[in-house]
């Protein structure tokens, strides 16, 4: 082996190990995020205390109770879901706002320990014409 | 009126960065000609008119612009209404515009009339980005766009002609309140855009050298300073840009490897390694390919970054084609990697061939080592930026990538890193025995053992801590015995003053101390993002007025709520008296903020930074009297910022010692 070949065999090394821990550990680092109609047809997929993420625009009227134990419903216009969210609220929380929640289920009630808006570069709301209903 | 000058404005650069092109392809190709003042000057002047429009119309609140009316008010405070020029997308495009002048100027002044082919191309590659974002401007993201039809504030329709008949609102929406919130928010674009767009810079003179067959380290040597500039803008803006972030987003945390903030990481990353490898090239002309590879690349990523922060992917995909400026992003992206990528392979046989190296242990060998290993850290942020993105479009799952993945990978990556700052300096170029570098480790390195087992314990026996405070007192213990053992040298020669002796070694080769000067930065930050993230506390609690809790040494007293009246803003917020560990008091107010036209508030923490570290507060809830507070302490989280801005401060002295080498070789060449 020459030089070259031992160079481009060390360096193609290195690379192929962190590619492949990349490969790995994406997967464990993954969490799924689904709308309520989604999340209510594969319910028997996520038993209770499995994790996940369930976006949605916070419904109308819904919002009760202060910060630590805020309850709320989660709509995508199609099924609904009750949330129970303790931990902090995201700053621009309210109603008709579109929110990424993540928990998981404890029965029919999805228990959410932390709550984000999702917000572009200019930390606006995103207008999630077509997948959301209007509010 | 002010629509008309700034539309003037933007179409004068375009035209401007056209001819750029046509003559700068024409002057590269030896076909004539060589004046290409006209052209820049007219990029220049419209970006310049285009944002001065763009000011006017701001200090003068001229709503019959469609822009101001969605994202200015009348009540919008200095120096919140300058800084909404670019608050959001197309004023933020035309703020690129005029930057991008700024760094065609620079070009400019460094191409020299006579026949000089490599500076004519850069310069016809710096109007064709021209002509993509100031062609952004007369299209899809028009910040002229006049309002035809308002609402009650803000604007329903707008239209691209000036001359349309105006329906301005009488006020308009206001910036967001998180623009509003802190002056930071306000600094931290310009100062990542003159990162971002000043990496065009070297960008063209890498493809020029590639089209005119330009071999040798020419390019890099006049893109240097343009280098140099882009680099430290990016460093500062990355640094106030979470600093942003940890005093206003609430959530106690910095970095949160949130899409937006590793679009400004990854071409750090690469313009990091860049900066390494284009020493080599120039000290022992290697890697020359490779600088080619990580120049496209590295302005490939201030464009996906663009794309990522601009295009709403990231909130969702589906919002992608709701504005034509992500699908046009995207297609600038694909025909800048296909383009360059292309004439790479068919130019680089030309103009790059580089010696191999000889021996790993060398100077050469470190930075190699350095660019593998920022490379692939590039590449794992990318992955985890991307994947869901890419997952999405494709299959339509939508999953999110946390925190953990990007922390297991960044988190050993970066131990290798500041293991290489400690040996890199200390190597000498070309090669050395490898008991040379021992000699001038084993010190050093004994010093970081002793201060890792002094923190084990005394401070903390977390794992990650001890290894960093190991690993950064290395360095910054070869780099101080380097400084040392080279002012020692001299004294018995000179009979100096030990300072002065210091001085004169750190004038030497200031470049690269101002380099050291980087890694020590660099040091502070990893001893700041290991003690705040391993060893901060965190509690929620609820109190009435009156009440009193005792977190982390310090005992917090609730004195009364209040509430606090501004034209922009309404607060409402808690009064928190502070005794601090030590027995000093102080008085935090973490509020809640309110600005006009927005109905929800921000939540805008108080922080009491101390040498020790910082108390943080924020209110989560306030009901009548009773209020939710949550408190954290971060350990050495101003280390953290101290660490940044010294990282940024090198590449600043870097640049200016580069300017006074020059002048120094210019006048040994006239023969002063």
């Amino acid at each position: 082996l020459d030089r070259k070949r031992i160079t481009l065999l060390g360096v193609g090394g290195i690379a192929a190990v962190v590619i492949a821990i990349t490969a790995f550990s994406i997967g464990d680092n993954l969490t799924y995020y689904f709308y309520p109609t989604e999340a209510v047809e594969r319910r028997a997929e996520f038993s209770d205390g499995q994790r996940f993420r369930l976006a949605g625009l916070v419904k109308s009227g819904t919002l009760t109770g202060s910060a630590g134990s805020l309850e709320f419903t989660v709509t995508d216009g199609g099924a609904e879901i009750q949330v129970r969210h303790t931990g902090a609220v995201p700053p621009l929380f309210e109603e008709c706002v579109p929110v990424l929640v993540e928990g998981s289920w404890e029965g029919d009630v999805f228990a959410s320990d932390s709550a984000v808006i999702r917000h572009e570069e200019n930390y606006e709301v995103p207008d999630e014409a077509g997948t959301l209903p209007s509010c | 009126m002010l629509a008309f000058l700034g539309t003037l404005g933007i179409v004068v650069a375009l035209v401007g960065s056209v001819l750029l092109v046509a003559r700068g392809v024409r002057v590269a190709r030896g076909s004539g000609g060589a004046d290409l003042s006209g052209p820049t000057k007219l990029m220049v002047a419209g970006s310049v008119v285009g944002m001065a429009a763009m000011q006017i119309a701001l200090a003068t609140d001229d709503f019959s612009i469609a822009y101001l009316a969605n994202n200015h008010a009348r009540s919008t405070p200095f120096p919140f209404d300058v800084a909404t020029a670019w608050a959001a997308l197309e004023g933020s495009i035309l703020l690129w515009g005029l930057v991008l002048a700024g760094f065609t100027w620079m070009v400019f002044t460094a191409y020299r009339h006579g026949p000089d082919r490599l500076g004519a191309a850069a310069l016809a590659v710096m109007g064709v980005v021209g002509v993509f974002f100031f062609g952004l401007m007369t299209t899809v993201a028009n910040p002229f766009e006049v309002c035809v039809a308002a609402a009650e504030r803000g604007c329903l329709m707008s239209s691209p002609f000036p001359w349309a008949s105006v329906d301005a609102p009488i006020d308009g929406r206001g910036p967001n309140p998180l623009l509003q919130n802190h002056i930071f928010m306000a600094v931290h674009p310009p100062l990542l855009y003159l990162g971002y767009v000043g990496l065009t810079a070297p960008f063209a003179y890498a493809i020029a050298a590639l089209a005119v067959g330009v071999p040798g380290p020419e390019w890099l040597r006049r893109s240097q300073r343009a280098t140099l500039i882009a680099w430290t803008f990016l460093t500062l803006g990355i640094v106030i840009g979470s600093w942003w972030a940890y005093e206003v987003l609430s959530w106690g945390g910095y970095w949160a490897w949130d899409p937006v903030e590793n679009a400004s990481f990854m071409p750090w990353l690469v313009a990091t390694a860049f900066l390494h490898s284009a020493l080599v090239q120039q000290r022992r002309g290697m890697l020359q390919a490779w600088n080619f590879i990580l120049v496209i690349s590295a302005f490939a990523f201030t464009i996906l970054g663009t794309f990522i922060t601009r295009s709403g992917t990231i909130a969702s995909v589906h919002s992608f084609t709701q504005s034509a400026i992500g699908p046009a992003l995207l297609g600038f992206l694909v025909v800048v990697l296909v383009g360059s990528f292309t004439l790479f392979a068919q130019r680089a046989h030309v103009v790059a061939s580089s010696p191999r190296i000889e021996r790993w242990v060398s100077r050469e060998g470190t930075f190699l080592a350095n660019n593998l290993i920022l490379t692939l850290f590039a590449f794992v942020v990318l992955v985890g930026t991307m994947f869901p993105i890419i997952l999405e479009a494709v299959t339509g799952t939508r999953v999110g990538v946390r925190g953990p993945f990007f922390n297991r990978l960044s988190v050993p990556l970066s131990f290798l890193l500041l293991l290489l700052i400690g040996i890199g300096p200390v190597t000498p170029w070309a090669g050395a025995a490898p008991g040379l570098v021992w000699k001038r480790t084993r010190g050093p390195l004994v010093a970081g053992l002793v201060a890792g087992l002094l923190t084990a314990l005394a401070v903390t026996r977390n794992g990650w801590v001890v290894v960093t405070v190991v690993l950064g007192v290395f360095v910054i213990a070869t780099t101080a015995s380097l400084l040392w053992i080279q002012a020692a040298r001299r004294r018995p020669k000179t009979g100096e003053t030990v300072v002065a002796s210091i001085k004169k070694v750190l004038g030497g080769d200031a470049r690269f101390w101002s380099g050291q000067l980087s890694h020590v930065g660099v040091v502070l930050v990893a001893l700041g993002i290991a003690f705040a993230g391993n060893l901060s506390q965190h509690t929620e609690v609820v109190m009435e007025p009156g009440d009193t809790v005792t977190f982390a040494g310090h005992t917090i007293t609730y004195r009364s709520p209040f509430q606090q009246n501004l034209p922009s803003r309404l607060s409402t917020g808690v009064r928190l008296e502070v005794k601090r560990p030590d027995g000093s008091t102080t008085v935090l107010e973490p509020r809640h903020n309110f600005y006009t036209g927005h109905p929800n508030g921000v939540a805008t923490p108080s922080v009491d930074t101390r040498p020790g570290g910082d108390l943080y507060t924020m209110l989560i809830a306030i009901d009548g009297g009773t209020a939710t507070i949550e408190l954290d302490t971060s350990p050495l989280m101003w280390v953290l910022w101290l660490g940044g801005l010294t990282t940024a401060a090198g590449g600043a002295l870097s640049y200016r010692n580069r300017r006074q080498e020059r002048k120094l070789v210019e006048r040994e060449a006239v023969g002063v």
